[in-house]
């Protein structure tokens, strides 16, 4: 009978009929258990941050003069970026310049290496939907596949289940980068034989599909190989965000879909006033 | 309830804890499977024929933990435990390292039935992180076993 169940269950949770409430409560119930589970990890990396007096201040020094050199970077871009807008006004483009994003704290990375995803401590109250793209420092870190009230799992890049379109940033050629499972590597299997790509090239985020927000770093391309006889092409790149290693992650608000409530905590940045899109 | 009763939530809460662990990509392979190895214990030492009720839930939460399909790890783990308790007589007359071997199967059973909803949902996964914790955890059971053994017999000489 218990099997029987389990099968109903299954169904129903594939048919997506209203199952959310107990996949919610499960999770809710198992959150202190994550919470005790990443205490050794978090303990070791308090330790490993425990430093000397002399060797914080040298960090304090080192860390003010990068500050001043990002700080004249980011006033070039500043210009730069006032100059693109209204090139982009003269164009009458409706391109976003920058997206609205959220910092979301990583509760837990995957147990099973079997999958690659992650428990995030944002969810639907912030506004988070299913969907939204995750970046990291580095680049795109995976995108939200399931949305709890207070929380939501994170699906990331190098699962074999996910797929992200991606534009090679040297040619401009648009492909679909899928994770090769083993949370070290992309694939690009559809490249016919005589594609401009090699080892080296950077593989940002494409807003093909209307889910990822266009221009972040996804990966470096490693190896190419030939696949399928000689007809195509298949190129192994290694991934830009820095996979299971960061405790944050910023959710990503896409340009299609329609930026919800304000959430409790104020965005870290706001949307440039939009150019109108011509009638 | 008394302590007994409270033995296997206890067991279970470990067994959940090394289960979910944070470990380094290449040793999370070889992590073995810890909720399948604390529900068979329980069966094998306990004297009434229960233990799938807990195993059902106990699926369930892994389920909702891994973000699986809701029921997989439910079935398999039922499926897990009535093996075991069919398998509960020959079990006590085998040595250590007999009893593992004849657990192999019923390991790759509850294998197999994970992989099978994978297979049938369409998610694919490297087949080596699949079947790889089966074989570690007959390798661990003779080591295990006096242990589980130790903890849940205590209850019934009290």
């Amino acid at each position: 009978m218990l099997c029987m169940l389990a099968l109903g269950l299954m169904v129903m949770d594939r048919r997506d009929d209203g199952l959310g409430w107990l996949r919610e409560s499960l999770s809710f119930t198992l959150r202190p258990l994550f919470w005790v589970t990443a205490l050794p990890s978090r303990t070791a990396q308090a330790v490993t941050r425990l430093q000397t007096r002399e060797s914080l201040l040298q960090e304090n020094a080192a860390l003010k003069q990068k500050h001043l050199l990002l700080e004249s970077l980011l006033r070039k871009f500043d210009a730069l970026q006032a100059e693109n807008l209204r090139i982009r006004e003269l164009l009458s483009s409706s391109t976003k310049l920058e997206e609205r994003v959220l910092i979301a704290e990583v509760l837990s990375a995957a147990q099973d290496p079997y999958r690659h995803q992650i428990l995030l401590d944002k969810g639907a109250r912030d506004g988070v939907y299913r969907g939204q793209a995750l970046v990291d420092a580095h680049g795109v870190l995976g995108q939200v596949i399931e949305v709890h009230a207070g929380s939501s799992r994170a699906l990331l890049i190098t699962d074999p289940n996910h797929g992200i379109p991606v534009e090679i940033n040297r040619t401009g050629l648009q492909t679909i980068a899928l994770g090769r499972g083993d949370g070290q590597r992309l694939s690009l299997p559809y490249l016919p034989s005589n594609a401009d790509v090699k080892a080296g090239d950077l593989l940002v985020s494409s807003p093909l599909g209307g889910r990822f927000p266009a221009g972040y770093p996804v990966g470096e391309i490693v190896e190419t190989r030939p696949s399928h006889g000689d007809n195509f092409m298949e190129a192994i790149a290694a991934p830009a965000a820095h996979i299971n290693q960061g405790r944050q992650a910023l959710l990503v608000w896409s340009e299609s879909y329609p930026v919800p409530e304000p959430p409790s905590a104020p965005p870290a940045t706001t949307p440039l006033p939009q150019p109108e899109p011509p009638e | 309830m008394n302590a007994r009763a409270w033995r296997l939530p206890w067991i279970l809460l470990a067994a959940f804890f090394l289960q979910f662990l944070p470990l380094a990509d290449w040793l999370a392979i070889a992590r073995p499977l810890w909720v399948p190895l604390a529900l068979v214990g329980w069966a094998l030492t306990s004297r009434e024929p229960r233990g799938l009720f807990p195993a059902w839930i106990s699926g369930l939460f892994l389920d909702a933990a891994y973000g699986s399909v809701l029921g997989q790890h439910a079935l398999a783990l039922t499926l897990l435990v009535f093996l075991a308790i069919q398998m509960r007589g020959m079990l006590s007359v085998l040595a250590g390292w007999q009893a593992a071997l004849s657990l192999l199967p019923a390991w790759l059973a509850y294998t197999f039935v994970l992989f099978w909803v994978d297979g049938s949902i369409q998610h694919q996964a490297d087949p080596w992180q699949r079947w790889m914790p089966a074989y570690l955890t007959s390798l661990i059971w003779p080591l295990l076993w006096p242990l589980l053994r130790g903890l849940m017999r205590r209850d019934f000489q009290e």
